[in-house]
């Protein structure tokens, strides 16, 4: 026991007094790299995370579209577009959120944000369906017969 | 005691199973309440309006319901549209280039009357409905087809003439029609009246096939036992009452009969809720009177019905069977002598 602690004392010493500089520059280069590290992580995550405002235009082949619903999938966040067809996502996306754009009679959207992509305009096709319509009735049904 | 209190939650789970399965017993009292609270919503905001009808209940069931109810009880029935749009198909129905024209132009039409007025056709309601659920995180389908009324002209069925939905709950799919469960037009004035019929939400398949087809039949549900274009054209007419009233339309499996005198013809049914005998009756219509009988043989052993009639006189005859004053079904029996 006795002898560790020598042991451990004598390095302590020579710590101090051989290398006590080097010791010092190292450990500051140690804090300036962990610095560095966390420098970019803290660049990356903004990155992810940075808010970015959403805007643009809904249109279909011929003019602008008023009302077109917008909501963040998965949630109940969203707006319309405006009587000009423009709208502001109301709050702030990230990189990886996804727009759903749908309007009656329109096929429906999806958009993937990113950074490079805040401002969309976007074009909808209409939905392609068969209009119909049978109504009910309560009339009796009557046999058309022989006069 | 505490036992109790462990066995308790198994009691509860179990149950609620069972429930959903076919959903017989849940309430929809708050899902019913929260679609009429909301009756002034416009169809201006669908994601707000679909969260003001969800946000607020649990299951997937409740929230369709709540989805299912509010449509069916503020989209009216646009009976001049639908009228202009049958005509003009059936005109169009061997030129494809100028019906797809027509079928842009309206339904640029019926989704601009459908969000200024809230007035649409069939394909309006299924589209609504399926537009909020898929707001609401719910898997719908809109389901092209043929649907038959005591109207439909059958020898005019060339075309598909109706949609509804199929919804996805408990990943098992079922079947809803809301254009016909919000209301008819008024026999005089055409306008449209609301009357919510309960029964075309979650029909039971079998029922819902005697009237609907699907023009992709895997959306019978029905599995094996699909039935076929013919099957359909000729089965009896059923109405509206009869899904208030009915689980399931057993037998006669057909509209039209050829029989001969003293023949007795067997009536099946399952019923949706107890009756008695005299709530059952015929009317029984030879074109020129009609008279109502009450049919003998009746066998009630709730859920099942049974009755017979015997045909005793020769003729053709309109055959219309009630339940109290709700009009079921319709066949017609013509009954010859025998050589």
């Amino acid at each position: 026991m006795t002898k560790q602690l020598n042991f451990t004392q004598t390095t302590l010493g020579a710590f101090k007094s051989t290398f006590g500089i080097i010791g010092i520059v190292m450990i500051t280069l140690l804090f300036s790299n962990t610095m560095q590290a966390q420098n970019t992580a803290t660049t990356s995550t903004t990155q992810a995370e940075q808010e970015l405002t959403v805007t643009g235009t809904v249109a279909d082949e011929f003019e602008r579209l008023e009302g077109v619903s917008i909501i963040k999938k998965g949630t109940v966040i969203g707006t319309a577009t405006d009587k000009n067809g423009a709208f502001t996502f109301p709050k702030p996306l990230k990189t990886g959120d996804v727009l759903l754009f749908s309007y009656i009679g329109y096929e429906e959207i999806e958009i993937k944000i990113d950074k490079n992509n805040t401002v969309i305009n976007l074009v909808l096709t209409t939905d392609a369906i068969e209009v119909v319509g049978a109504l009910q009735t309560d009339k009796p049904y009557k046999s058309k017969r022989k006069k | 005691m505490k036992t109790l209190w462990y066995i308790l939650p198994f009691i509860v789970v179990f149950q609620s199973y069972a429930q959903l399965s076919d959903f017989g017993t849940v309430n929809f009292y708050k899902a019913d309440s929260i679609a009429l609270a909301n009756k002034h919503e416009g169809l201006s905001n669908l994601p707000q309006l679909a969260h003001k009808l969800t946000a607020n209940l649990t299951t997937d069931v409740e929230k369709f319901r709540a989805i299912y109810l509010w449509v069916c009880t503020n989209i009216a029935n646009d009976y001049n549209l639908y009228l202009k749009n049958s005509r003009k198909r059936r005109q169009l129905q061997h030129n494809s280039k100028k019906l797809e024209d027509w079928n842009t132009r309206v339904t640029k039409e019926i989704f601009r009357k459908l969000l200024k007025r809230e007035k649409t056709i069939c394909t309006g309601y299924a589209y609504i409905v399926k537009e909020l659920s898929t707001l609401a995180n719910l898997k719908c389908k809109i389901i092209n087809g043929y649907g038959r009324t005591s109207t439909t002209d059958v020898e005019k069925l060339n075309a598909p003439n109706h949609s509804w939905n199929a919804i996805q709950l408990n990943n098992k799919w079922y079947l809803c029609d809301p254009t016909w469960a919000s209301g008819i037009p008024s026999p005089k004035t055409n306008a449209f009246i609301f009357q919510y019929n309960n029964g075309y939400f979650l029909t039971n398949p079998e029922l819902f096939a005697i009237n609907h087809f699907p023009t992709d039949s895997k959306w019978f549900l029905l599995e094996e036992r699909t039935p076929n274009f013919e099957t359909f054209i000729n089965a009896p007419i059923i109405y509206s009452k009869a899904y208030t009233n009915l689980e399931l339309h057993e037998t006669p499996k057909t509209m039209h009969h050829v029989i001969t005198k003293h023949t007795t013809v067997d009536f099946k049914y399952t019923l949706l809720k107890p009756i008695t005998d005299k709530d059952i009756s015929l009317v029984i219509d030879d074109g020129y009177n009609s008279k109502t009988i009450h049919p003998k043989n009746i066998r009630i052993n709730t859920p099942a019905l049974a009755f017979n009639h015997q045909f005793n006189s020769t003729g053709f005859y309109d055959v219309h069977f009630y339940i109290k004053k709700d009009l079921i079904a319709t066949y017609t029996f013509k009954v010859e002598t025998i050589n």
